[in-house]
């Protein structure tokens, strides 16, 4: 027998060796959810776009899919917010400021953003779907002048499971509006109630000039796309990210596959249009 | 059977196999290779460690197993940590081995997963085994379930070191790569005579005609009648009666799902990161950490196997990924049978069509 390390004898590296990346801070931001700003040892991990995710893994407890958070450009730290609900995440809710974590990646494809330059875009999020669609809000932004009308339409289960209700006025302040909805009626909460679909209709889309970006729960995306098509949205301007089980990131074990297309590698980030022939998809 | 095919004479068989040339071919490849071939298991044919040429024995029908255990273990290590000395590494193991007694199916399989470890992102793991590894095949007989003929996966001119066709007294031998040349030319054998070369084409013959399972459609069809079956009563019928073990997940020679887990040593340090078999058709496949299963039925989960093999993968690589073994109709528990399920897809197909 004999044993590579790393890489084999010509140079091929093993796609499962991850680089370790230090807690820099870890903030509570509901009862489920932290972000973590994770500095990693190989600055190469930063090059990531909106829309893509890290394997990220603790030794003993394997790994998990995780959407980064932060918007694209930086240049120390990524930003990764994580519910705690199967093993890695509630391992990964134990760790401190120094502990270190273990990234792959990333992975996946990212959100067109210069072909929604000029468009209106109206971001769709639900639940924890505001995690990864934060890192695109960040990336538009960025370069405001460059878009639209922005509106992001945002719905939790309660106010206290609202992701990020501290930033939302500083993403108004840049040109962003922001429109919050809850599932249920609750005595601190003045605003609208109902799911997202709701607030849809109070949005002015133009048709040909808008994109929308759907990013929530598996149930959210039908009745979602259905009330887009009511405004005349076509598939082609409507982009999703979609979740999956997922164990390599590089297209093998077979997990993250709807239908022919594996997630890892063809998504998370989708066209409406690209979804047609992939009945399991929504 | 190929005219121009080169066939050399190898001696053998029968009680006198100590003086035979499989003998001496086995004890050629044990010098250099760790070497796995077919012996009987519990009745059944399997592959297991040769160290003797003796234990080997050549079946007509498919071992339980494949041999993609050899390439892609049920378990092996992808990485090795010790976390209070701050150390991880990914771990490539390899050495060199010898497979002997794959059928022209299981040739054809390993053709297959060469592609898919190499696409993308290539799996140094898979490719730096496969590298290590000499294929000698040895030809066979259909049992009721092998259906290679309707897949196109009956003979191979390729994918293989060395080649044994069995005839009376002995074998005629074909080499595919340098090395399997190399070693046939050490044995120093001579050409076959045309009446052995007659032998084996009578062989063949009989081989063409025993089939007794049989798709009825061209192979070339079939991703076609599978992108238009996803809503045949059939996945609900089979669903309704699929134990969802995963037997034909292990069996079957393309099937290369995986999990990757954690295993960590008494010491709390130092541990492994692992990847196992995995099947699609065990419930917990496509269910994510948050408890939503995207494939929540067998009947979803067996038509997404089904699709793999004659579909999924073909638009992606341009091959079936079913080579006709049909280890996964004899190992079902519950009879579900892979020609059948497919020649139903195909009746209704073509009643659509009428």
């Amino acid at each position: 027998m004999s044993l590579f390390v790393n890489q084999t004898k010509e140079g091929l590296e093993s796609p499962y060796l991850p680089v370790p990346g230090v807690v820099e801070r870890v903030t509570r931001v509901t009862e489920k959810e932290r972000l973590f700003s994770i500095a990693p040892l190989n600055p190469s991990l930063l090059e990531y776009g909106p829309g893509q995710f890290y394997m990220v893994g603790l030794p003993g407890y394997g790994e998990a899919p995780i959407s980064i958070t932060s918007g694209p450009g930086e240049t120390k730290e990524f930003e990764l917010c994580v519910r705690a609900v199967g093993n890695v995440t509630n391992a990964l809710h134990r760790l401190k400021r120094g502990d270190f974590v273990w990234v792959r990646g990333p992975f996946g494809t990212t959100f067109p953003v210069d072909e929604m330059k000029s468009k209106d875009i109206v971001f769709i999020a639900g639940g924890i779907g505001v995690v990864p669609m934060r890192s695109l809000i960040k990336a538009v932004l960025k370069e405001r002048h460059d878009f639209g009308k922005l509106t992001l339409i945002y719905g939790s289960k309660s106010p206290e499971e609202m992701l990020f209700a501290e930033e939302l006025d500083d993403w108004r302040a840049k040109g962003l509006e922001v429109l919050l909805t809850i599932d249920k009626p609750d005595p601190k909460w003045t605003g609208n109630v109902g799911v997202v679909t709701t607030l849809i209709p109070k949005v002015e889309i133009v048709e040909g000039k808008t994109v929308a970006v759907v990013i929530g729960p598996p149930v959210m995306y039908k009745f979602v796309i259905l009330s887009l098509r009511d405004k005349l949205i076509k598939p082609e301007e409507v982009f999703v990210s979609l979740e999956r089980r997922m164990k390599c990131g590089v297209g093998k074990c077979g997990h993250c596959q709807i239908n022919g297309c594996y997630v890892c590698q063809d998504g998370p980030v989708f066209r409406l249009s690209d979804l047609k022939d992939l009945p399991e998809a929504l | 059977m190929n005219n121009i095919e080169f066939f050399r004479y190898l001696p053998g068989g029968g009680p006198s196999r100590t003086a035979s040339g499989l003998t001496r071919l086995i004890n050629t490849l044990l010098k250099e290779y760790r070497v796995y071939g077919t012996i009987k298991k519990d009745g059944f044919p399997a592959y297991a460690e040769i160290t003797d040429a003796k234990e080997l024995e050549l079946f007509s029908t498919p071992t339980h197993l494949s041999a993609k255990q050899f390439l892609f273990p049920p378990k092996e290590t992808l990485l090795r940590y010790d976390i209070r000395h701050h150390l991880h590494e990914a771990v490539i193991e390899s050495g060199k081995q010898a497979i002997v007694g794959l059928h022209p199916c299981d040739i054809h399989a390993i053709a297959l997963m060469d592609e898919v470890w190499a696409y993308g992102k290539p799996d140094a793991n898979y490719l730096s085994r496969r590298e290590n590894t000499l294929i000698v095949g040895a030809d066979c007989m259909p049992d009721e379930y092998c259906f290679c003929q309707s897949i196109g996966t009956m003979n191979v001119t390729d994918g293989f070191d060395i080649f044994l066709h069995q005839i009376k007294k002995g074998f005629l031998v074909r080499t595919a790569s340098k090395k399997g040349e190399e070693i046939i030319a050490w044995l120093k054998l001579r050409e076959a005579k045309p009446a052995e070369v007659k032998e084996l084409e009578a062989r063949e013959r009989l081989r063409e005609a025993s089939f007794k399972a049989r798709l009825e459609a061209d192979h070339k069809d079939l991703p076609g009648i599978y992108a238009e079956s996803n809503d045949s009563p059939v996945w609900e019928r089979i669903g309704s009666i699929c134990t969802g073990c995963g037997s034909c997940n292990t069996v079957c020679p393309t099937c290369y799902c995986f999990d990757i887990k954690d295993e960590v040593e008494p010491n709390l340090s130092e541990g492994e990161r692992v990847r196992v078999w995995d099947g699609c058709t065990l419930e917990d496949f496509a269910k994510v950490a948050g408890g939503h299963n995207f494939r929540k039925t067998r009947a979803e989960r067996l038509r997404h196997r089904f699709n793999r093999k004659f579909r999924y993968l073909t638009d992606k690589f341009g091959m079936l990924f079913c080579v006709g073994c049909g280890r996964c109709s004899r190992a079902c528990l519950v009879k579900i049978n892979i020609t059948e399920v497919t020649n139903e897809l195909i009746r209704e197909s073509n009643k659509r069509r009428a």
